[in-house]
């Protein structure tokens, strides 16, 4: 008998292994260990065994049972797999389609504005608005532009009334902070300013700066280097090295250019900074002591620095865009790119 | 600021290159714009015709033979002005002229080996060299060397660099001003222009009298036995490169000081003057000016004036008739000084510009008052023109000394520069520098009038000691302060951030636009939008107002991009808009709005994009049917909060859309009014504890009159204590529904609050839903 089961084994583990559908495989479980199965009728044999060779015998019919199972569960696990794999190699789709999913983008300009935000809270900046119709008095009086000066032609500005004006500069904020918020300052003052300027494609009559200034004790012209070289560093590259030159701006005295090193050949010379390695950025210096005083703050106790970068270009310069036009006239075209 | 190179290094003793200095001005702060080469040519030397013999084959050519010093050349001209013996400049084979090459070549058969130039070939005029301007060969004078480059025999190698001037250095636009600084920069000694002259006696000088308040010195010089002929060569030259046209010997060394001494000279016949000269206001008179024009001269204006008649309008122009004449015989040289502010208004007023009247605009000194004088009169004197018979110098004398000390000059820079440095660098400039142990009193010299207090003192300190030496360093003083946004700022980034979530891409456009929108929007002519903040000097008149909406630039916006073929895309833009009462008299209220626009899409993902910015910040509000008269009746709505409208939205109003040019039907516009949102106390959204028993959802499906608003009717099914959550799936009209109707299929989720629901509390809920909606909306549920 025990010659027997064992052929059975082995037959019905070779019949399984060999099986090639699950229905096979259910019709060969059935045929041995169903009710009328070959081990079933085995074991119902066993009750015409002497009781003594019942137990042993019981063992082996039950082990023969467990094996025989174990082989059918794992032929079983193989063809689900084989079933599986065969009907997901027909769900193969075409992976070089592209589905439209529209996702919305800020503004180029917004982008770099809140990049340079970020930098300038993270170093304790408060970030402060003021108004882009202004008044002459913040516009030009309190920044140390009498009336007679060149500065209130130069900037050909638009006028609603002869008090009244769109702002030429962010820096009227300046004056705005001052006189509500006493030192220490640190502030910034990102915004829209107009000129009047025909469009052109280093030109628009709008465009957007950003205002800095800190006022406290001690302030000194190295700060100024200090802060916007690391600005520069973090806002361009890290290799990004900046460079002052001398200047002239009616509120700050001592005043710079501040040039970085070209952000596309990094100061090798290129025709983005003409041949020069340096790209011109924006304009800074020591807060003039008039324009202090004139704030209520009492010069000999505290000085300052401010600068004032224009977006528009700085965005044109990461982004290589050639026309100052473009960015105003929403394309979607050119809205999607960046 | 042109800055012939030649000229200025008569006044500084150095020989380093036009390039050279160039980096040196824009290192110490002056911009170089462009650099102008003149004499731009090579392979040209001079040459002497020796024998000319007709052209075998053309009557028009003919055969010059030219002595080019080693040889005897062949050329083949056309040019009838030459003779046998005139020296003329000869490009040789090889010759580079305004980048054409000039190469051997036959002319008609006979070899010419190279050929002879016009001053126009060469690129030069009259004013750099005699014969320059003549129809043909140019003819030089006899005396130069055959064979010699033509560049270095008449010096033609000039460079002139165009350089920019800040506004606080006046005393720049001259030579000895930018003289000064590359001197001191370059750290080479600064050589003076002369102002020596004879002074001969018997002349009687004009008595003046100054009554207008604008003119604060007034000098002259008087000068007898003038005789008016052309200026010498070298200063038309430097005339010319200074882009200022030759005219006569005295009017030109009037141009040549304002240029090299930055100050306005006028020179008046002397002999056409009647008694004193006055310098007083306008008197209602006329005067025809230099440049033949006729002009009022009224009480703003300051006016040069003899006893009887106007003579110039101070600081801007002479008058024609006592202008320097061919006749003149003697001359009143004024130097004067007027109010930059005065000229400007004057020159505004009468619509006359001059060389003159911009030095003034810009800034004139007491130093140049006085040294550009003399100067004139030296050269008068020197060159021969004339007997200076008078000589009236100022009289006030400039005294500003700036008392500071090492400390506050290094500390507003923030370096230690060694005191040696300071006071070389200062007394270069022309100060002098006082030390008593670390305190410093400076003398201003008088053409620094920009020069106010040691901050300015430290910036003439580190632009020539070198910004390149300042360390950087982090706010070592400073406290530590607490940076950041404002709420409100915040709340308009994360607008924004809402909005490109959704898909919308942000636009910019001009704050201004034209008030011929007001009608494209079809607004009424009562609409508070078309009281738009004008702006005085605009650029033209399609940019002419302060936006009071966005709407139409969106619109306009839209109809670019449909009309490059874009379409299907959602715009948003966050902007001001600008409302004041007229006129202005106080700043206007500047809005801060945010417009959507769509091309593509419906009218309910236009609402659901302000809805979720809305809901974002708490903002309750309820929708009624919009008026906008730029969005389509039916397919608009408001939103209103507190009684107000805060957001319009909807389909673009076909002649809306016709007025922007839009064909495209589809495209929804919506605005809103963020001030709320961004002063909304409170943003936070409260927890709500999650539902501890199974929820149930039922579907249910009715018919309802068409003017049944489902939104309404989920209100009212929302109502129900028991109901979480009501979702529309569908709604159907069609055949089984009487017309007029719909029906509107709707999911309703019941959330119980203390214990599972049973089937008994679920079709009481249910049945009181349908109830109610009987009751208010005639709805009929569908079995």
């Amino acid at each position: 008998m025990e010659e027997k089961i064992h052929e059975l084994i082995e037959t019905t583990k070779s019949k399984a292994l060999s099986s090639q559908s699950i229905r096979e495989l259910t019709d060969l479980k059935v045929e041995i260990l169903g009710k009328s199965g070959a081990l079933t009728g085995i074991l119902r044999g066993l009750k015409d065994l002497s009781p003594d060779l019942r137990p042993a015998m019981g063992k082996i019919v039950n082990e023969a049972r467990e094996k025989i199972e174990a082989f059918i569960a794992l032929r079983l696990s193989e063809l689900e797999r084989e079933e599986l794999d065969k009907k997901l190699s027909k769900e193969r789709i075409d992976i070089s389609i592209d589905k439209n999913i529209p996702l919305g983008k800020l503004h180029p300009l917004n982008v770099i504005k809140r990049k340079a935000i970020d930098f300038f809270v993270s170093m304790g900046f408060m970030v402060s608005d003021s108004p882009e119709i202004e008044t002459t008095y913040y516009n030009f009086d309190m920044l140390n532009i009498p009336p007679d000066h060149p500065a209130r032609e130069l900037q050909d500005t638009f006028f609603i009334t002869d008090k009244i004006l769109l702002r030429t500069q962010t820096s009227a904020g300046q004056i705005r902070t001052m006189e509500k918020v006493k030192p220490p300052i640190k502030m910034i003052s990102p915004g829209r300013v107009f000129r009047s300027d025909e469009a052109d494609a280093t030109h628009t009559p709008c465009f957007h700066q950003l205002e800095g200034l800190v006022v406290d004790k001690g302030i000194t012209m190295c700060d100024l280097k200090g802060i916007l070289s690391s600005f520069a560093k973090h806002f361009f590259d890290k290799d990004t090295t900046i460079r002052f030159r001398p200047s002239y701006f009616p509120f700050t005295e001592p005043s710079v250019e501040v040039d970085v090193s070209c952000v596309h050949c990094g100061g090798k010379g290129c025709n983005v900074c003409k041949g020069t390695g340096f790209i011109e950025i924006l304009g800074a210096g020591m807060v003039n002591r008039r324009v202090l005083s004139g704030c209520g703050i009492d010069p000999d106790v505290y000085t300052g620095f401010a600068f004032g970068m224009g977006l528009d270009r700085i965005t044109a310069i990461i982004h290589g865009i050639n026309d100052a036009r473009v960015p105003f006239e929403g394309d979607v075209r050119f809205l999607k790119q960046f | 600021m042109k800055l012939p190179i030649s000229w200025l290094k008569e006044f500084v003793d150095t020989d380093e290159s036009a390039e050279n200095i160039s980096k040196v001005l824009v290192g110490i702060g002056f911009e170089v714009e462009d650099v102008i080469r003149y004499g731009n040519f090579s392979g040209v030397v001079i040459g002497k015709i020796k024998a000319i013999e007709p052209h075998p084959n053309a009557d028009k050519l003919r055969i010059c033979s030219v002595d080019v010093g080693n040889e005897n050349v062949t050329i083949v001209t056309g040019a009838k002005n030459v003779q046998v013996g005139d020296v003329v400049p000869v490009a040789l084979d090889g010759a580079v002229l305004l980048d054409k090459k000039i190469v051997a070549a036959p002319l008609r058969g006979v070899m010419s080996y190279g050929m002879m130039c016009s001053g126009a070939e060469l690129g030069i005029s009259e004013a750099f060299c005699d014969g320059a301007s003549v129809d043909g060969i140019m003819i030089l004078s006899n005396d130069l060397t055959v064979g010699e480059d033509l560049i270095k025999a008449l010096s033609l190698d000039e460079v002139v660099l165009d350089v920019s001037i800040t506004a606080n250095r006046p005393d720049c636009h001259s030579i000895i001003g930018l003289a000064r600084e590359v001197a001191t920069a370059l750290g080479c000694k600064f050589i003076a222009p002369s102002i020596d002259f004879t002074v001969h006696s018997g002349g009687i000088m004009p008595k003046v009298n100054i009554t207008s308040p604008d003119c604060s010195d007034y000098t002259c010089g008087l000068i007898e036995d003038v005789k008016i002929e052309k200026s010498p060569k070298w200063m038309q030259r430097r005339l010319f490169m200074s882009d200022i046209h030759p005219i006569n010997n005295i009017v030109d060394i009037t141009n040549y000081v304002l240029l090299e001494i930055g100050q306005p000279l006028h020179a008046f016949d002397f002999d056409l003057l009647e008694g004193n000269i006055n310098v007083r206001t306008g008197q209602n008179e006329k005067l025809v000016a230099l440049n033949d024009e006729e002009y009022t001269l009224t009480s703003t204006m300051t006016v040069i004036a003899d006893d009887k008649k106007p003579l110039a309008i101070a600081g801007v122009m002479g008058g024609i008739y006592s202008g320097i004449s061919n006749k003149t015989r003697a001359v009143l040289l004024e130097s004067a000084r007027f109010g930059r502010g005065s000229v400007r208004a004057t020159s505004l007023r009468l619509g006359l510009r001059s060389d003159s009247s911009t030095k003034f605009e810009r800034g004139v000194d007491c130093f140049s008052v006085e040294y550009g004088r003399r100067r004139a009169l030296s050269l008068i004197d020197k060159l021969g023109y004339g007997k200076v018979v008078g000589d009236e110098p100022i009289k006030r004398e400039y005294n500003k000394t700036i008392n500071t000390t090492l400390d506050e000059i290094n500390g507003i820079l923030g370096i230690e520069v060694p005191k040696k440095n300071i006071i070389e660098i200062l007394q270069t400039l022309g100060m002098e520098v006082t030390m008593d142990c670390r305190s410093l009193a400076v003398k201003i010299p008088a053409y620094r009038e920009d020069i106010d207090n040691f901050t300015d003192l430290a910036e003439e300190v580190i632009r020539f000691y070198g910004y390149d030496k300042m360390k950087e360093t982090f706010l070592p003083t400073a406290s530590v302060t607490v940076g950041g946004m404002t709420s409100s700022q915040k709340r308009k980034e994360e607008i924004k951030d809402i909005m490109c979530s959704m898909g919308a891409y942000e636009i910019m456009t001009y704050s201004f636009t034209s008030d011929s929108v007001f009608d494209k929007l079809n607004l009424s002519p009562s609409d508070g939008r078309r009281n738009a903040i004008r702006i005085i000097n605009p650029i033209s008149e399609d940019l002419s107002v302060m936006k009071t909406e966005l709407v139409s630039g969106m619109a306009s916006v839209i109809f670019n991009n449909l009309s490059k073929k874009n379409d299907n895309f959602t715009l948003f833009e966050f902007a001001k808009t600008y409302v004041g009462e007229l006129p202005l008299r106080d700043l206007p209220h500047e809005n801060d709005i945010l417009c959507v626009g769509m091309a593509g899409g419906d009218f309910y993902k236009l609402k659901a994009m302000f809805a979720a910015v809305l809901s974002r910040f708490n903002i309750d509000y309820t929708v009624k049917r919009s008026t906008e008269p730029y969005l389509h009746p039916g397919i608009s709505a408001d939103f209103v909060c507190d009684g107000k409208v805060i957001c319009s939205l909807g389909k673009l109003h076909p002649s809306a859309a016709k007025n922007f040019g839009i064909k495209k039907s589809e495209v929804y516009i919506g605005s809103l009014d963020c001030t709320l949102i961004l002063s909304a106390f409170n943003a936070t959204h409260k927890y709500v504890p999650l539902p501890k028993f199974p929820s149930v959802t039922r579907d249910l499906a009715f018919v309802v009159s068409e003017d049944a608003a489902v939104g309404e009717i989920m209100s009212v099914i929302k109502e129900n204590d028991l109901v979480g959550d009501v979702e529309l799936f569908d709604i159907y009209r069609g055949e089984q529904i009487e017309s007029g109707n719909k029906s509107v299929a709707l999911k309703i989720t019941l959330v119980p609050r203390e214990k599972t629901l049973v089937d008994a509390e679920i079709s009481a809920t249910m049945e009181n839903i349908i109830e109610r909606l009987g009751k208010e909306f005639g709805a009929k549920v569908r079995v």
